[in-house]
């Protein structure tokens, strides 16, 4: 029984080795100023510093991309939320089947790759509303679209816990219009799962790279990958730094979404 | 609460904005592919046809191989993670901890994964550096992270996590009391797993396959960023052509290239998503 416990054990101690491996790895070549060739066991911990870091902070392309990237992924979590909400309210209060067929067309954006969406969409709207395309804020439904899947299991979770048609009638018997009923009554009760789909739109927005890169918007994900020709250290460093950030994002919303379901 | 056919219409207007929004931003651009993919373009053949014979055949070829092979090495690890899992249960939060870090690396991609893994095992990595150290010369056996090999083992890193998040769910549906029962009926414990355990995980584990190559299949970015190896890629190929800095009056060939990606991937999600309603019949 002993041994069986200790295979297992090795399995995860494995993968947990490969987990760490490249990260140490690009955290080494983005902080330390010595060449792989070069290292050697007396100078393993010289030689450490945060300047390529500094230099990607200060550089003017990363400010313009990051601050694409932020108010892109705060109008996604935005529209998300303002789109999902009253549509799924009004299909859980509607039937069951909508509720079902609202669910089944969540899942659709994984039938449809980043890559054709996009080529699509560029065909698609090239013609009638070039807007979309010279815009970035043509960027705003495509990445809903992408983080679909995601928010919506997060709201559908966060809808189910609650009694809507009770609340939705107290509040209408009292008078409230429609509008109030959803900002004041419905919203404030799935406050955890909005964070928690806004976590996920955050995510899914500062690591996406098909779309920008097809419809040459200079968002985050563009500069690192364009950056590193400049400035290899840097780049790998912000690099880093994303993966940390998502990371931090993801466990954030799952802190959430247990809260959510107790 | 009776509803008067102004009613009834009033509850279908709510759900308008959403059917309008994912009609126009999903459902056009999808359409559009489909529609040039068809499109004769006065040439002898349905770009249809030519996306799948002649030189692009091998880029299908070659995507699909390493969707599958990453598929299959990411089940087999993946599915030894979750075990190890359910083995080691009595060790307070470890579960929360590898679900958790599953859950980040699975959704890992991109730009910064390909960054790591060229600073871990490129020609200047650190680990082929270590390696170097105990005599185990990666360059020199001809492995390179943008070829082939390469990108499966970069794509392993979201592969075997997206696994374990499949299959961990599908474990806890194997009750304790079932063990027992067939122990008490006289079966060995290999026995059970062969004849109870593993009919019953099958759907579960097929299923998770079938995302597994999806996933792979439709990956852009990171393939991007490993550049030489990537570009015999699928996606890839259609940015080439749909770029515009390439042959003109062949961009069909590249709507017809994204429309074969939308039907493979279409028919895996269909099979995942009948397998995993299989699957979550024993959850109940």
């Amino acid at each position: 029984m002993r041994l069986s416990r200790a295979l297992w054990w090795i399995v995860l101690v494995i993968a947990a080795v490969f987990y760490l491996v490249p990260m140490l790895a690009m955290a080494r070549f983005a902080f330390q100023r010595i060449p792989v060739i070069k290292l050697a066991p007396d100078n393993i911990f010289s030689k450490w510093t945060i300047e390529p870091l500094l230099n990607t902070f200060a550089d003017p392309d990363f400010r313009q991309a990051a601050l694409l990237s932020v108010l892109l992924a705060v109008a996604t979590a935005v529209a998300t939320a303002v789109l999902l909400v009253p549509t799924m309210v009004a299909a859980h209060l509607h039937s069951p089947r909508a509720r079902k067929l609202i669910e089944v067309s969540a899942v659709l954006p994984f039938v449809v790759p980043a890559i054709a969406l996009v080529v699509g969409f560029a065909g698609a709207f090239r013609n009638t509303v070039p807007f979309f395309i010279r815009n970035p804020v043509g960027l705003v439904p495509l990445y809903m679209i992408t983080a679909l899947p995601f928010t919506h299991r997060t709201l559908e979770n966060g809808l189910a816990t609650l009694d809507l048609r009770t609340l939705v009638n107290a509040s209408r018997s009292l008078g409230a219009g429609w509008v109030r009923t959803m900002v004041l009554v419905i919203a404030p009760n799935i406050r955890a799962s909005i964070a928690t789909a806004s976590f996920l739109a955050f995510t899914v927005v500062l690591g996406e790279f098909t779309i920008a890169s097809l419809l040459l918007k200079n968002t985050l994900p563009l500069y690192l990958a364009y950056a590193q020709g400049q400035n290899p250290q840097g780049s790998f460093a912000l690099g880093l730094v994303l993966v940390v950030l998502s990371t931090v994002f993801v466990a954030l919303s799952n802190r959430f979404a247990r809260s959510v379901t107790t | 609460m009776v509803a008067g056919p102004s009613k009834r219409r009033a509850r279908h207007l709510a759900f308008v904005p959403y059917g309008a929004f994912l009609a126009v931003f999903l459902g056009w651009p999808g359409f559009y592919v489909f529609r040039s993919a068809f499109a004769a373009s006065g040439a002898e053949r349905s770009p249809m046809i030519e996306a799948v014979t002649g030189q692009f055949r091998g880029s299908f070829v070659y995507s699909l191989q390493l969707s599958f092979i990453s598929s299959l090495i990411g089940l087999l690890i993946g599915s030894a993670v979750a075990i190890a899992l359910v083995r080691l249960q009595h060790v307070r939060g470890l579960r929360n901890v590898v679900v958790g870090y599953s859950s980040v690396a699975a959704n890992m991609g991109g730009i910064p994964l390909a960054f790591a893994f060229l600073a871990a095992f490129g020609m200047q990595g650190l680990a082929t550096r270590l390696l170097r150290e105990v005599n185990i010369d990666l360059i020199g056996w001809g492995f390179r992270i943008s070829d082939f090999w390469g990108i499966v083992l970069v794509y392993l890193y979201f592969q075997i996590p997206l696994m374990t998040l499949v299959l961990v769910p599908a474990l806890d549906g194997l009750r304790r009391t079932w063990h027992e029962a067939a122990q008490s009926l006289g079966a060995s414990s290999r026995q059970y797993w062969q004849m109870v355990a593993f009919p019953i995980l099958l759907p579960a584990i097929l299923g998770g396959f079938l995302l597994l190559v999806a996933n792979a299949f439709a990956a852009y970015a990171t393939a991007f960023a490993l550049s030489s190896g990537g570009s015999r890629l699928v996606p890839v190929q259609i940015r080439f052509f749909l770029q515009g800095d390439t042959i003109t009056g062949k961009t069909n060939l590249g709507y017809a290239l994204a429309a074969w990606m939308v039907i493979i991937t279409t028919a895996l999600v269909i099979g995942f998503q009948l397998l995993a309603r299989r699957a979550e019949r024993w959850r109940r």
